[in-house]
């Protein structure tokens, strides 16, 4: 019969037990690997220009399939004399102020920004800046003619709104955070 | 035995970190792999990769799934290092991290049949002779690697690693009496298996 190890063998084994041991295989080409991968998977899809553009393609996009729907089905539209003979003149004032203050806020981002030439960014860019400028233009014109819709007001603030934030992530200085 | 502390863990680098030159050397590794430098992030790989794997090792009693989980530590590492504050060492900290892993990994992978019928507490005797094998194991070692999953995940954690058993019973999600009782269970398996 074998003799039972002492509480303090137990004791003194264990606090000589080693605190290394080494791997039959090298790791390091794995994690290297699995570390490029998730590295490109991040640059193609966290760069926070790439992630903007991205966002404001699917806002553009759902912008004009609401746009079409409600040019398609809205019942207002079919009788816009109606409505422009009609129109209470303060809600078109009230688009008129919208759109004068999205055009100074974002004239003073420019020029705070060093009045960066749009023509300079990518092509893909510049098409959702002019989607999104088609989408402003085509609900202030829907306004126009139903200048009490608050549907089309908070679309048009939204649309503002999404430009304002591209062109802010677009040229903004970037803080790399440590 | 019942106080971790008698049995002086082994905290990685308190004996290695002393003097300041190497505290600072290594902080400053550590600040480039956390701006992204891979280089910096392989020095931290060369000088640790043996200590992960020893926690691995020894919680899994595997070493195919050592390698595989070590291999997890170090890319979960690439990405969560800018999460390390410098509040504690970074051996402890990334000791911690390894824990963590090892357990999440067993989680993961638990057997069904160990789901269902609750057979983990099975001994696994075979594992250690295909590992010694392969690797020059203390005679501790091979015995750790032969007790029943829980009890031997408690031994490695209070005996080795330090962890308290309020600690260990977090982790495992178990009763703190639980957790000493699978450490005293441990303890009377290897009083009687190792050889002296």
């Amino acid at each position: 019969m074998s003799k039972l190890l002492s509480e303090q063998d137990l004791q003194k084994t264990v606090a000589e037990l080693p605190d290394e041991m080494t791997p039959q295989r090298d790791l390091w080409a794995g994690i290297e690997r699995a570390i490029q991968t998730k590295q490109q998977d991040k640059l193609s899809f966290d760069s926070p220009k790439k992630a903007a553009f991205i966002s404001t393609a699917w806002a553009a996009s759902l912008v004009v399939a609401v746009l079409v729907t409600w040019f398609s089905f809205s019942p207002q539209l079919a009788d816009k004399s109606v409505n422009l003979a009609k129109q209470d003149h303060s809600p078109l004032n009230l688009v008129m102020a919208m759109q004068e203050n999205f055009k100074q806020t974002k004239q003073t981002m420019l020029v705070s920004f060093g009045q960066p030439k749009v023509s300079e960014l990518p092509k893909e860019i510049q098409e959702e800046l002019s989607k999104l400028s088609s989408a402003q233009t085509t609900i202030e014109k829907a306004l126009t003619e139903d200048p009490s819709n608050n549907d089309l007001l908070n679309l048009l603030r939204w649309t503002q709104k999404k430009e304002l934030d591209l062109l802010s992530q677009l040229y903004s200085p970037k803080w790399q955070s440590i | 035995m019942d106080n971790p502390k008698v049995i002086n863990i082994k905290s990685w680098t308190d004996s290695q970190l002393t003097t300041s030159p190497e505290i600072a050397e290594e902080q400053a590794i550590i600040c480039r792999a956390q701006q992204g430098d891979q280089q910096a992030f392989y020095q931290l790989y060369q000088k640790y990769h043996r200590k992960v794997y020893a926690i691995c090792w020894r919680m899994l009693a595997d070493k195919d799934s050592a390698e595989d989980v070590c291999q997890e530590v170090f890319v979960q590492l690439w990405q969560k290092i800018s999460n390390f504050r410098g509040d504690s060492k970074f051996s402890t900290w990334l000791h911690s991290v390894t824990s963590n892993i090892v357990l999440g990994h067993l989680r993961k992978h638990k057997n069904w049949l160990q789901r269902i019928f609750s057979i983990e507490d099975q001994t696994i005797q075979d594992v250690a002779v295909e590992m010694e094998d392969t690797i020059e194991l203390t005679a501790l070692d091979t015995q750790i690697a032969r007790l029943p999953e829980r009890a031997r995940l408690v031994f490695v954690l209070f005996a080795v690693e330090g962890y308290r058993h309020e600690e260990i019973a977090k982790m495992l999600d178990m009763a703190v009496g639980t957790s000493k009782a699978q450490y005293h269970r441990a303890k009377s398996l290897l009083r009687e298996w190792v050889e002296i």
